[in-house]
This record gives C-alpha cells, structure tokens and sequence, in this order.
C-alpha cells in the first residue's frame, strides 16, 4: 500500500471517528434539551404526590389519566385552544403579509429615506417590551379595544423582526425575474403576490413559524388586555393552575403537554423551508 | 416517514382533545343555574351588620359589574349566585386571574374608568391598592361588634376593607411516626423544651446519616419562627414608634439560637435534609413542621397519603404575651374610580358578603382561616377543621402587625441563610438584618399596628 492510499484512509478514518463523536455529542444535547419535554408528558399521567415525590421515576408507578380529564375543572380547555389557535394563525397570516410586502418594498425599490425607515423598523427591535407595555395599554385603554381581540391583533400586525427578516430575504431574488416580469406587463401586484411569494416561501415559513411560537406562548399581553373568560387564550389558562399557596403541576403538565401540539405540527411542516429561510436571512447582508 | 409522523400527532391531538372535553361536564354550572337553586332570603338577615334583601339595587334596573379574583372560581360564584338570585337586576361577571400577576393587572385597571367595581385584596398589596379604595359604607362600630381586627383595618376614621379570617402557624405532625415512637395524644408539647424532647424522639439516624428529621424548619424559619415567636418572649416586630425594626433584640437572638441548636446540638434535622420543610413533611422525610393554615389543605390535596395531626405552637412558659402573628385574609375592594351606579352595588355586595354566616363559613373553610366574624368562632363547621378547632381557645392571643413591607421576610430570612450556611454569628446577622430593614423602609408608608392588640402592654 502507498504512503499516500495510507494517509488517505487515515484521513478517511479520522473523518468517520470525528463524525461518531459528533453525532454521540449532538445526540446527548438532544436528550437533555428532549429530557424536560419527556418528564413532563410521563408526568402528566402521575398523581401530583408522584410528581412531588421525593424518590423520582420517570414512568409513572400509578397511571392516570385523570389530569386530562380534569383539566376542564378549573376552566374550558377546549375554548382556550381554540381562541389561542384563532389569534395565533390571524396574527401569523397578517404578519407574512405584512413582513413580505415591506421586506419586498424595502428591498427591490429604491427611494428616498428608504434606509433611515429601515433603521425606524430595525430600531423598534431593539426596545424592550416591557418598556411599551404601558402606554401600549393606555392606548388600548382609550381606543375602547380592552377584553377585545383588536388589542391582540391589530398591535402584533406589523414585525419588526419579520419585515428585517424579509427584506434580507428578499434582497437574495435576482432583480432581473422583475424586470422580465415588467417588461412582460406585469404589474406591481401581480409581482409581489405571483412572484415574490412563492420565490420568498422560506423566508415566510421562517418567520411563519417564529410568529406562529410567539403568538402561541405569549401571556402577559393577553392577560393584561383580556377579561372575559370565555376569550381568554390558552397561556393565560395555564397559569391558573399555579394557585397563591400551591401549583396543580398533574393538570398543568397535562394541559402543557396538549399546547405544544399545534407549535410541534406547524415545526414539521415547515421545519425544511425554516432551516433554509433563517440560513439565507443570516448569511445575505 | 413524515406522513407517519403526522398521522401519529394528529392521532394524539384527536384524542388528547377528546379526552379534554371528557372533562367538560366536570365544570360547575355558570350564575344562572346556582341563581335558580339558591335559598332565597327575603327577610333581613346579619349580625349587627345587617343586609336587608327587601331593598331594591340601582331602582331595580339592569347592570353589570365585574368582580375579580384568584383563586377557586365556585367559591366566589356561590356568593354571586346567591346575591343574583336576591337581586336579579344585577349581573356580576367573575373575572379569574393567576394570584402572581393580578399584582400587576389590577393597578392598571384601575388606573382607568373600566377597572373592577370588586376584586379581591391581599393586605400584603396594601399600598399598590389603598390609592384606588373606597371606604366601606357601613358604620364602624356595626363592623367592630361583628369582627375581630377591625381597628386595625381604619385609616383616618375609616375601613376599606377588613379581615374575613385570620390565618396564623401550627405544627402539623405525621401521626404513624409519632405512634412509631412510642409517642402518644398526652405527649403533645405545650412548651418549646417538650417540643424539642419530642423532635429528639421522632428523629431516626443511620449513624451520621439523618433519615428521618422530628422538626424541620428548613426555608420556614423567617416565616414561622423568627417573625412570630418574638411576642411569645414579650417583643413586638417594631418599636414604639410602629416603623424602627426591633429584630436585633436579645429575645430574636434566643429565638435564632434556639433554632441553631436544634439542629446542631439536638439533632433533629438538618439545614441540608430536604430544600423546603414542608415538602420534607409531605415526602414523608420530616415529622413535624409548623405552616400557615393553607397547609391543611395542601396536604389533603397534594399529599394525600399523610397521616398528620395538628397542634397549636408551643409556647416557652405557657403564659406568652401572644402566642404567634397572624395574617388576615381580606374582604373584597371597592373600586373608587368605578361609575357611581356600579360602587353603590359593590358596597351592597360586600354588605351581603359580611352578613352572610353561610359565605364567611365557605371562604373560612376553603383557606382554613379561623373567622374573624365573632359570632362564628365556635361553629360547628368550623371547629371540624383541626387546623381552626386548635386555635379557638387563644384565637384573641395572636397578634397581627399590619401589612409588614415583604423586607421583614427576606430580610429575616437572609439573616438565618448567613447564620446556618455562611458561618455568620447570630448577632451579626440579625444587626444586618435590622438595618437592611430601615434601610429598605425609608419610602414605605408603613406603620405597625401592634399597639392594638387586645393585650398590649
């Protein structure tokens, strides 16, 4: 055998063991950022004296499923999930379209201010919300829109992190498919919503499902402008079963466990376009 | 691959709702249904307090109010219920919130004019709330014939809200440990040396290894020791001038060496035998720990296979100036800034909550606190609860200090922290503690009320 066949399989070699010991520490990661997840879900089928137990399984030693049917005990899963599910997917469609159509503006047209109204959108990322929750509910206050959706929807249309997201996105489609599309009579609506779009759909599912995970586990906001039971979404519900003096942690993990289903199924399906969407947003500038 | 996966989650989700809406039918029915069943009274009815349901709310026309709460919705809905079913007119919407963020909704609400014509109060929140009250509209002295603490309650001549029950520490101890050590019903401890000869005997090692504590106060010795015992040994929590910490006193040192020793010269427990006393007890690790009321019913909820019993706290003579502090769960807030129309009918409201024997027991009972309505202190509902019957006969030997800025807690608590994991000496940790405390109150209204307490010195 050669020297240089030789050194090629030990190159080869080494290659395949710093393959295993990644994949093994990629796989450890996985299971202790998976583990939590996993107690959790074999948690919700245990007593809460199991739960607070102090010798810890993870299988529960008395199975039951009385968690999930007592959830409705304390209020009306079902209308939860649904309302949650309502203002989740109103606010995602409207801020794809809103973050497409600014990042496209943005990106493909020029004019005058353009950058300092981008700095205006890239600035309103960088305020902590905690600073505008105040005025923003004085403001939702006056216009009369409190223990209404409006307060939900309307405030979360536009994203500053979306329209950032789009217009690097955006930027990376060739100005030519444009001009084609003009000289071949297209007109601007037509271009943004036969062109753009489809060519865009990975920027969109990445922001679609970042707004879409937001929306979802978002509390504060919708505790502090929603009232009436029966609008109330489901994060603000979970936190009923945390009491003054003690936390129903079997209800509470099995009506958690339930709530992340729509942010797992909405993950699957745009998990190929995700990864593509936030790699291209991170690389272009 | 994919497709399996998801059939597999749209399987779970099928079922997981399902079985959610199993539960459906577990919720309880909304105001109408318990209108419909309620007893309705049509004669005056109360104490001294009386609530007369013959007088007609806001001249008989409709209107709505919101009451909010955390908490167990169906308590507060048997109240409405049985208001709404006297007055039909009037629509009372139940507004429930998570009890750590309410703290942070409701000043906001009621900043505004839409804000709850009725919430509930914690006296622990008094100065975020006491800006937005308005005054009780019934006579003071009616209250104070009626309830224990008034006095305390009145600010410049008058209450803005008062104390339904009053919660306060008791030992709660496992019964098959106790009977496993010999230890009988006439071994109970009235004082603080018996009751550390019974933690000895309930203490079980395997050589150096403690495996089971007879008293554990790991993460309660600030709540339920050091900010309670002081007005066994003659002390109040604040100098004459109801706002000078008196932590750093010769009888809280004798308090925190008592607790120091024992640990380390009795034995029986451990600064590192289970992070929180009260989970040890529930764990079935500790034998006896003193909590707050709400214990009972965490332990009849939670720790549902502990046998425990309950007795009053020891005392170091048998002849304390009090035997603990107490803390008042309160009656509902009226919002000042709510339409005039919607403050007459949470002033009626709360009228008919103070009258009502039936709603002090049903709140009393839900937070096993002992009630503070007089005429209730040997009720027979009452006294059922162990954790109540044990109080009665000193129920007026507790002292409640006022709404304590939460330094005295963290402050205190630190001061024991420093003491039994940072090698800190007693005197030390409490002079710091004592001045952390002036130091955090400088911009704190508070003033203690002390001085009230039937047998002040």
């Amino acid at each position: 055998m050669s020297a240089g066949c030789r050194k090629g399989m030990v190159i080869n070699m080494r290659r395949k063991i710093f393959g295993i010991v990644l994949n093994v520490i990629l796989v450890v990661l996985g299971l202790v950022t998976v583990y939590p997840f996993i107690w959790m879900l074999f948690s919700s089928f245990k007593e809460n004296k199991e739960i607070m137990a102090l010798e810890q399984h993870l299988l529960p030693s008395a199975f039951t499923v009385d968690n999930y049917i007592n959830m409705n005990a304390r209020f009306n899963f079902m209308r939860f999930f649904a309302n949650s599910l309502l203002v989740t997917i109103v606010v995602t469609l409207a801020v794809v379209y809103t973050s497409t159509l600014c990042g496209f503006v943005l990106s493909k047209y020029k004019f005058k201010g353009r950058n300092i109204l981008f700095g205006f959108v890239l600035s309103t990322m960088m305020i902590p919300w905690c600073v505008t929750i105040i005025p923003k509910y004085s403001m939702i206050q006056s216009f009369g829109w409190l223990d209404s959706y409006k307060a939900l929807i309307i405030p979360a249309m536009f994203s500053g992190f979306g329209i950032f997201n789009m217009k690097q996105h955006i930027a990376t489609l060739p100005d030519e498919i444009l001009e084609a599309a003009r000289i071949d009579g297209a007109n601007e609506f037509f271009i943004f919503h036969r062109i753009i779009f489809p060519m865009a759909k990975n920027g969109i599912s990445s922001i679609a499902i970042f707004q879409f995970l937001w929306t979802w586990e978002d509390y504060l906001w919708p505790y502090l402008v929603i009232n009436t039971k029966e609008k109330q979404l489901l994060a603000v519900g979970l936190k009923m079963f945390s009491g003054q003096y003690s936390t129903d942690y079997g209800a509470l993990f099995a009506a958690t466990a339930i709530s992340i289903i729509p942010v797992l199924l909405i993950y699957i399906i745009f998990q190929k376009q995700f990864i593509a969407g936030v790699a291209s947003a991170a690389v272009k500038g | 691959m994919k497709k399996k996966v998801l059939t597999t989650i749209m399987a779970a989700v099928i079922a997981a709702t399902a079985l959610a809406g199993c539960g459906s039918g577990a919720q309880t029915g909304g105001g109408d249904d318990g209108a419909a069943s309620a007893n309705v009274p049509t004669e005056p009815f109360g104490d001294t307090v009386k609530y007369d349901p013959s007088v007609a709310i806001n001249d008989g026309k409709d209107i709505t109010v919101e009451l909010w709460e955390w908490g167990s919705d169906e308590l507060f809905q048997q109240v409405i219920d049985g208001y709404q079913a006297i007055h039909p007119n009037v629509t009372i919407k139940l507004v429930n919130n998570p009890w750590e963020d309410y703290w942070t909704k409701l000043p906001l609400a009621l900043d505004g004019e839409n804000g709850p014509a009725i919430f509930n109060v914690h006296n622990s929140y008094h100065e975020n709330l006491i800006n937005y009250l308005a005054p009780l509209d019934i006579p003071l002295e009616d209250l104070e014939a009626d309830f224990t603490g008034v006095e305390a309650h009145v600010i410049d001549g008058k209450v803005y809200y008062i104390d339904y029950g009053m919660m306060t520490g008791s030992v709660y101890y496992n019964k098959d440990m106790w009977e496993a050590a010999g230890l009988t019903e006439n071994d109970i401890p009235k004082t603080w040396d018996e009751m550390r000869e019974v933690a000895k005997k309930l203490t079980i090692k395997d050589g150096d290894r403690l495996v089971q504590a007879g008293l554990n106060f790991n993460d309660d010795f600030h709540q339920n020791y050091l900010l309670g015992l002081n007005y066994q040994l003659g002390d109040n929590l604040f100098q004459e001038d109801g706002r000078t910490p008196n932590v750093n006193t010769d009888n809280m040192k004798k308090i925190m060496q008592m607790l120091v020793d024992m640990y380390e010269v009795d034995g029986v427990g451990s600064k590192d035998f289970g992070e929180k006393g009260a989970d040890s007890f529930g764990q079935g690790q500790s034998a006896m720990v003193i909590q707050w009321g709400h214990y009972y019913n965490t332990l009849n909820t939670t720790w549902t296979d502990i046998n425990f019993g309950v007795f009053e706290i020891p005392t170091f003579d048998g002849e304390p100036y009090a035997y603990n502090r107490y803390n008042g769960e309160s009656t509902f807030g009226i919002n000042k800034n709510a339409p005039a129309e919607q403050q007459a009918v949470a002033q009626d409201f709360v009228k008919y909550f103070l009258a009502n024997d039936e709603a002090q027991i049903a709140f009393n009972m839900a937070m096993s606190t002992f009630p503070a309505k007089k005429s209730l202190a040997d009720n027979e509902q009452v006294m059922q609860n162990p954790s109540l019957s044990i109080l009665a006969d000193h129920i007026d030997h507790y002292i409640w200090p006022g709404p304590m800025p939460s330094t005295m807690e963290t402050s205190l608590k630190k001061a024991g922290q420093d003491v039994f994991f940072n090698g800190v000496d007693i005197d030390t940790a409490l002079n710091e503690a004592q001045e952390s405390i002036i130091r955090d109150m400088k911009s704190s209204t508070f003033e203690s009320v002390e001085s009230l307490y039937k047998y002040a010195k």
